[in-house]
């Protein structure tokens, strides 16, 4: 009997597999945004034509550019056209001026991309290291005072912040600019210069939130889990314990947290950009849903949904990254 | 250790203080200027993003559809054939030529002779003469714009006669045509050239045109930067080398970016009380403009409660406008009884026999038509709430049940036109009642924004607009505004205009002096702003 060598068949290692079983969730995920906000756009009263021509129009006219734009045709029909595109990369040309969507949100979305990644880099920054702090010597001042701050920060509306930002560090001790964006192009300092503002009003509740919640895993981890206990009997100091044991395990859900936030993040872009007059995302949705420009509106909504679930998606891989234990598709 | 707990309540509280003073507490204003305009510089104005500071479908005067929003940005870049112009103080207002040398109204009113001013060209070198000026008009006319002007025109009505005159021709007189200018796309002139070279797409997003100003940049509804037109008709103007506007998100970072240095002037600003305080705070110049456009509360005469009479006379009865513009604005915006301002032409404060405020005979009115339910809606603005609000409790006191509703602009669309609204809160009039968002469009039977539909008051609105005699005309105004009071049609109530603001050391016409506004905002004339070296 002759031995067949039977060659094993290649199976991608467990990590791809997830990314690529959750970069396939991505399209029933998006299509999902896409159809809820094509019919929520289509239910909300006026549409593009009635804004362009404005309260004098006549029905004639307003039937005209209905015309003209295919707004007289069905919902299902519009959104199939749109769907059309979209999955070539083609988001479809504003209705209100006939720009491309996809170069307006590329032109737009540096703006935000920059002002979310300086707001996550700052909220984290200070978050971890003060939650550390808190709970190293949980109920003593440092804990106390961190904790009022955290609650108070998670209490203020964000554009009551921006406000008060811009008032106490552009308007007294005009150490910031209150309004305007300048681009990296121009010199980073002058970048993050005009920036500051914003990305602090964003960041802030992003800190009281993330020191509220790694403190309290923190504490949590301290004091009821047995391998907390172990590793203390073993004699490793105090530092040690918070930083290799409690911090490795409290970060899982950190991470959790942090990725779900990015989809609120940019939501809460939409006022900041606002108030301080930044040509971002988020002020070119705000625009576009009040000209009822579908189309713009539809394309950032996409936008936002893709970054948030691929988000989600790096959060996951983190994990994985953080404890090689975990292996995900593993059977 | 516990009394240092205390440092970070101490220090939010510090912080909500300086919130609620915003900076104020200097006691006085700006001066003066001490000296002639000065040549140079630059200055950033803030347009609030909801009205002004949108303008998403570019700056072509033929294809945008905000234009009578942008009339700030529209002036900047194209000048315009006629300017409304007052006296400092916001007297004596009246529409002049300005990129044209003069006007003839012929035939009675049905014939209109522009004369376009002699060596203009746009910023392209082509010559800004009749033809480009009829080119402009045929646009405009077919233009999707509210802003689009409403000319009885004939057939073929827009010719030229010679290099420099352009002829309009209407199937029936039209008096308000000039005075309506300005208000209207028809008064900025493109380059027919730049439109045809460039496509409309591009030319939107850069005009090119004769204006004090010519477009560098133009991100939509953003941010527009603008340099001095070294070509400007005007020998010595304009005085700033740029000018930009910039869209920001309402008047409180507006007025904070103005004290923070980052701009220098806010157009429209309408939050009272931030008035008050950028006012008491002596930093900024306020400059509240003679208002021309007072609020009517439209009664819709088609549908049950006021298709009857009574429940129309009730709501005049029941509603007091000057104990709201005393309570809640300080008396700062008069009361007007009829459709134009102090600010507009041909403004009487009162109206002979105007139904006056009395809650019995409201009351009582109310008692005889079984009771009375009410929806009462506005488009949402702070003004315009706290005034609704008010005239809700006052209703309420009169025994009338009061539904009160703020929407937004197209929303508001919606409900005009399905016609199943009973009342609304809006601004009626502009600086010439024909012109505009003028007295016709709130009570001509052909506007869909009208709550009346009676062919009486049609003939006597038409005829007012078609009349040249101005004395005439006021009788005739006087007329309707009488007519529309014994009717009970729609009670008028204060007449608002909203203030501009300009920092230290910057100064022009409608900024820092007045000009009543020609239907929103003022028209400031920009080519004659300038600012004080520092």
């Amino acid at each position: 009997m002759t031995a067949v060598a039977v060659r094993p068949r290649w199976s991608p290692p467990p990590n791809l597999r997830l990314v690529g079983r959750r970069l396939l969730m991505v399209v029933p995920i998006i299509l999902g945004v896409s159809i809820l906000t094509f019919w929520v756009l289509d239910l909300i009263p006026g549409n593009a034509a009635q804004q362009l021509l404005g309260p004098e129009a006549t029905p004639e006219q307003l039937r005209a550019l209905e015309l003209e734009l295919g707004l007289d045709r069905p919902a299902v029909l519009r959104y199939l056209d749109w769907l059309g595109g979209a999955v070539t990369g083609d988001l479809g040309t504003s209705l209100v001026n006939g720009q491309s969507v996809t170069g307006l949100i590329a032109e737009r979305m540096a703006v935000t991309a920059e002002l979310v990644a300086l707001a996550f880099v700052v909220s984290l920054g200070l978050a971890v290291p003060v939650a550390l702090l808190a709970a190293y010597r949980p109920n003593r001042l440092f804990d106390r005072v961190s904790m009022l701050v955290s609650i108070t920060g998670l209490s203020v509306a964000n554009y009551v912040l921006a406000l008060l930002l811009v008032l106490l560090f552009a308007v007294e001790l005009t150490l910031f600019p209150a309004i305007g964006f300048v681009p990296l192009s121009q010199g980073v300092a002058a970048n993050l210069h005009s920036l500051a503002l914003p990305a602090a009003a964003i960041a802030f509740p992003l800190f009281c939130f993330y020191t509220r919640f790694l403190r309290g895993d923190l504490v949590d981890q301290l004091q009821g889990e047995d391998y907390i206990t172990t590793a203390r009997a073993k004699g490793i100091g105090p530092w040690q314990v918070l930083l290799r044991h409690a911090f490795r395990n409290s970060a899982f859900g950190l991470i959790t947290v942090v990725g779900l936030n990015l989809g609120t993040l940019l939501g809460g872009t939409v006022i900041v950009e606002q108030i301080f007059a930044l040509p971002g995302m988020g002020q070119l949705m705000l625009q576009a849903i009040n000209t009822r420009d579908a189309t713009v509106v539809q394309g950032c909504v996409v936008v936002f949904a893709v970054v948030a679930v691929l988000a989600n998606l790096a959060a996951d891989l983190l994990y994985a990254v953080l404890d090689p234990r975990i292996r995900y598709g593993s059977r | 250790m516990r009394r240092r707990t205390h440092a970070v309540p101490l220090l939010l509280a510090a912080l909500l203080l300086l919130a609620a003073c915003g900076g104020g507490g200097r006691a006085a204003g700006p001066a003066a200027p001490t000296g002639p305009p000065q040549r140079g510089g630059e200055i950033t104005v803030l347009e609030n993003a909801s009205f002004a500071g949108g303008w998403p479908t570019g700056l072509d005067p033929a294809t945008n559809t905000t234009g009578g929003a942008n009339i700030a940005q529209m002036s900047a870049i194209y000048g315009g054939l006629f300017r409304l112009q007052a006296a400092d103080d916001g007297s004596g207002a009246q529409v002049v030529p300005h990129q044209a040398e003069g006007y003839e109204l012929l035939d009675g009113g049905t014939t209109v002779r522009i004369k376009v001013r002699d060596g203009i060209r746009f910023t392209d070198g082509t010559p800004f003469d009749a033809e480009a000026v009829a080119f402009n008009f045929r646009r405009a006319v077919d233009s999707p714009c509210t802003c689009s002007p409403t000319w009885p025109l004939a057939e073929n009505g827009i010719t030229t006669d010679g290099p420099r005159t352009v002829v309009l021709r209407f199937t029936r007189p039209f008096a308000a045509v000039i005075n309506a200018f300005p208000a209207t796309n028809v008064n900025w002139i493109a380059s027919p050239t730049a439109v045809q070279q460039m496509g409309e797409e591009q030319f939107a997003l850069k005009p090119v045109a004769a204006g004090p100003f010519k477009v560098v940049s133009n991100q939509l509804s953003s941010q527009l930067v603008l340099e001095r037109n070294p070509e400007y008709f005007k020998e010595g103007l304009p005085y700033l080398d740029r000018l930009t506007f910039q869209s920001i998100g309402g008047d409180q970072p507006a007025y904070q970016a103005l004290l923070a240095g980052q701009a220098q002037a806010y157009e429209g600003l309408n939050t009272t009380p931030l008035l008050d305080q950028a006012q008491e705070a002596g930093r900024i110049t306020v400059t509240v403009q003679p208002p021309t456009s007072p609020y009517v509360v439209q009664l819709n005469t088609q549908r049950a409660p006021f298709d009857d009479q009574r429940a129309r006379e009730a709501i005049y009865h029941a509603t007091d406008f000057s104990a709201i513009s005393q309570g809640l604005f300080r008396g700062r915006y008069p009361v007007s009884q009829s459709f134009t301002g102090p600010g507009g032409l041909f403004h009487h404060e009162t109206v002979a026999g105007y139904p006056a405020h009395d809650p019995a005979r409201a009351r009582q009115l109310v008692a005889e038509l079984g009771g009375l339910t009410v929806r009462l809606g506005t488009l949402k603005g702070y003004v315009a709430e706290q005034v609704m609000t008010a005239l809700q409790t006052q209703w309420q006191e009169a025994g009338i049940t009061v539904q009160i509703e703020s929407y937004e602009l197209s929303t508001l669309i919606q409900e005009f036109r399905s016609g199943e609204w009973d009342s609304m809160l809006q601004t009626a009039g502009a600086w010439d009642p024909a012109a505009g968002v003028g007295v016709a469009f709130r009570f001509s039977s052909s506007s869909p924004f009208t709550g009346v539909k009676d062919p009486e008051l049609d003939t006597m609105l038409n005829t007012a607009a078609a009349t040249l005699d101005p004395a005439e005309r006021e009788k005739l105004y006087v007329d309707a505004g009488r007519y529309i009071s014994e009717h009970a049609y729609a009670p008028f109530g204060l007449a608002f205009a909203p203030a501009n603001l300009a920092t230290e050391g910057v100064y022009g016409p409608g900024l820092t002096t007045k000009i009543p506004p020609i239907v929103v905002n003022t028209g400031v004339l920009w080519d004659e702003v300038w600012r004080a070296p520092r």
